[in-house]
């Protein structure tokens, strides 16, 4: 198993694999990384249409007194989940391609994987920073936003913990890819994103409460839009999701990828 | 100093084939047997490389190299023993491996050599030899997927050696490039070595090994067979490669037939009955012609006039060419040739240098060329056989390089190179 430490002296060799991944990624395309913004757009736009405007879907009062928007209520949980899923996806995708390198010459196998994880990092705080940016136009801001950066940094070690374990998985059984599309559909639905956690039934709240990116997308949402502070609770069960994932995730990936690397 | 201490390394694989491929399979394949599902690729093996020594590993394929090649590259973890290296490995196990098809050559570049562990600013330094090293100055910014694959691998290695490594390792790589390259990838190998680098490869060309080794070890499924001086242990592998060809011989001489041109005049080869089938021909080889006379065979006979496969070194030997004149041809000229399969024109002669006049040719006949003692050291040489007109101006029918003649070793190798130029040391003291 590779410690940080290990890793960090690689910082290079991540930085250079997660430029070159940002690098290829528009190449030969004609608007290039505008398209990273136009993604998430579209699907915001999709989303606003159908859940706000087809089904009338409502947004509290935002924490200035005057905001009511669905679409950045939307907008709030929308990002994080992007973080989310985003971790997850690159993570099983990475491993897979740097098979090639893997094999054959050595480095820490952790790092491509901090490299991919910086590239969708990077696109989350974009996204971010438009969101703030409507915040701003809209007059609802106030220093509770600031909370945004440990929501993010406790959202991302969640998922990469997660992303390792289903990366190493997708090497040996290759319906990790299938199935991991499902379950990120159920659970895009079964997180209060495109509605809010009040219009469900409470017995179904507190199942849904048991998924911890409600938490995660509450909090955002306590911090951007309604102005507040996420209560300790809301902390205790990210710090608790983040650690356990991110440290249970290190280990079984540390301990398993040698071996897998061999049948990449 | 040891730069490299493998100790009692063994490698254990998982059959692939008995591996659970999806998790239906793992709830479902129950029978599996716990002895059965792996394989040993590397067993017990010992060895200790010196500090800027050039060290090589032979045997045929699948006999393990690559795994030991990577267990020393931290790439695999041995199943049990341990591996101990003491300076910054860069490996080149695939050129180019790494290289973004979509990314130029410059970013390839950076991105390479950062993987073998240089920093931007050591790059910097070396990046212009780097690029002329390799020869693709004109095309350093374009995306690589444009290269050829001699440039792509040429910027591979390229890269692999300017990353001033203490430990170099090499699996067979280098026998891409063209001649040119191979050499100058040579030369600059001992200069590395001359330099302090310890370099380790993994190569079939026996001359590599012997000319430019310290030490070797020789690998049979996983076992150590021999380890020691370099040229010893290439000449007790080549033994026991020689003896498995005498053993299971290779059809190598053939001998072809050509069939009736086709309509537009293209010859093409064909097996007839009788004949050996086709099988000498190397996939290289050409053949072209005007077709008036074909050669419909070539065999390699020993003194006694019995065709022979592989042929002792230092030993008689005829070449016999058959032909089919359709019509009357007047002196034609009888040539033939040995290259190496590096492609070094080793010998070659013709009845018209020889100013022998072969008369007026007609119907099937043969040609022999015949001489008591082959001076070739063990090794493959590529046969090509051409008749031509009494000028060497018109082509009748040619083969390029479409036999393999193997010379085997039977003595102890006392000469390096190709030819055995006979010749012995006398000692002599001026003092008497």
């Amino acid at each position: 198993m590779s410690t940080p430490a290990q890793v960090w002296s690689y910082r290079t060799l991540i930085l250079n694999l997660a430029q070159r991944d940002l690098k290829a990624r528009y190449k030969r395309s004609f608007i290039g990384w505008m398209w990273s913004l136009i993604n998430p757009a579209a699907t915001l736009g999709i989303y606003t249409l159908v859940f706000g405007f087809f089904l009338k879907g409502t947004a509290p009062i935002g924490g200035n007194g005057t905001l009511n928007s669905f679409a950045i209520y939307l907008f709030c949980g929308l990002v994080l989940w992007n973080l989310f899923s985003g971790i997850v996806n690159t993570s099983i995708g990475t491993f897979a391609s740097a098979g090639p390198l893997l094999t054959r010459t050595y480095f820490p196998p952790e790092c491509p994987m901090v490299a991919g994880l910086t590239t969708v990092v990077l696109q989350s705080l974009i996204e971010a920073g438009i969101l703030m940016f409507f915040m701003i136009i809209l007059g609802n801001v106030s220093w509770t936003a600031i909370m945004i950066l440990p929501i993010f940094t406790l959202m991302a070690c969640f998922a990469f913990g997660i992303g390792l374990v289903l990366g190493l998985l997708n090497i040996r059984f290759r319906d990790v890819s299938y199935l991991v599309g499902i379950a990120m559909q159920v659970l895009f639905y079964a997180t209060p994103i495109v509605y809010s956690l009040d219009v469900v039934p409470a017995n179904f709240q507190r199942i849904l409460l048991l998924n911890p990116l409600t938490t995660f997308v509450y909090a955002m949402r306590q911090a951007v839009y309604s102005l507040e502070l996420p209560t300790l609770n809301n902390w205790l069960v990210m710090v608790l999701a983040a650690v356990t994932s991110l440290v249970g995730g290190w280990i079984v990936f540390g301990k398993y990828a040698p071996q897998v690397i061999e049948e990449l | 100093m040891s730069a490299i201490v493998v100790e009692d390394v063994s490698k254990r694989y998982r059959l692939q084939t008995d591996r659970a491929h999806s998790v239906k399979e793992l709830f479902t394949r129950r029978d599996r047997d716990a002895g059965t599902d792996h394989f040993w690729a590397l067993q017990d093996v010992s060895l200790e490389i010196e500090q800027g020594s050039m060290y090589a590993l032979v045997g045929h394929n699948g006999c393990g190299k690559s795994t030991l090649l990577r267990c020393i590259a931290g790439i695999y973890r041995p199943t049990s023993g341990s591996v101990k290296v003491d300076g910054r490995i860069s490996t080149l196990l695939e050129l180019g491996a790494g290289f973004h098809p979509d990314l130029t050559g410059r970013e390839n570049v950076y991105m390479n050599a950062t993987i073998l562990g240089m920093s931007k600013k050591q790059i910097d330094g070396v990046f212009d030899e780097i690029v002329q090293f390799a020869g693709v100055e004109e095309f350093i910014d374009s995306p690589v997927k444009i290269y050829s694959s001699g440039m792509f691998v040429r910027l591979g290695f390229s890269v692999a050696v300017h990353v001033q490594p203490e430990i170099l390792i090499i699996d067979e790589v280098i026998a891409v490039g063209d001649e040119e390259f191979q050499r100058k990838c040579f030369d600059h190998l001992y200069t590395l070595r001359k330099q302090g680098v310890t370099v380790v490869v993994v190569t079939h060309g026996m001359a590599t090994v012997q000319t430019m080794c310290d030490r070797a070890i020789w690998l049979d499924h996983g076992v150590v067979q021999l380890e020691g001086p370099a040229p010893q242990v290439a000449q007790a592998y080549l033994r026991s490669v020689n003896q498995a060809e005498a053993e299971h011989p290779i059809h190598v001489v053939a001998a072809v037939s050509v069939e009736e041109a086709d309509s537009d005049g293209a010859p093409r080869i064909k097996s007839t009955p009788g004949l050996k089938p086709d099988t000498g021909i190397a996939p290289e080889g050409e053949h072209w012609g005007s077709g008036e006379l074909r050669i419909t065979a070539v065999e390699f006979l020993d003194v006694a006039g019995v065709p022979i496969e592989i042929l002792p070194g230092g030993s008689p030997l005829r070449i016999r060419v058959s032909y089919d004149c359709a019509q009357p041809i007047e002196n034609p000229t009888f040539g033939l040739a040995m290259h190496t399969e590096g492609g070094v024109h080793v010998t070659g002669t013709n009845t018209r240098l020889c100013k022998l006049l072969t008369g007026v040719v007609e119907g099937r006949g043969s040609v022999e060329y015949e001489t008591d003692r082959l001076p070739l050291l063990p090794g493959t040489y590529m046969v090509s056989v051409a008749v031509e007109d009494q000028f060497s101006q018109h082509t009748y029918d040619r083969y390029d390089l479409s036999w393999r003649l193997r010379v085997r070793q039977d003595s102890d190798l006392v000469m390096h190179g190709l030819v055995d130029i006979g010749g012995e040391w006398i000692l002599r003291d001026d003092a008497s």
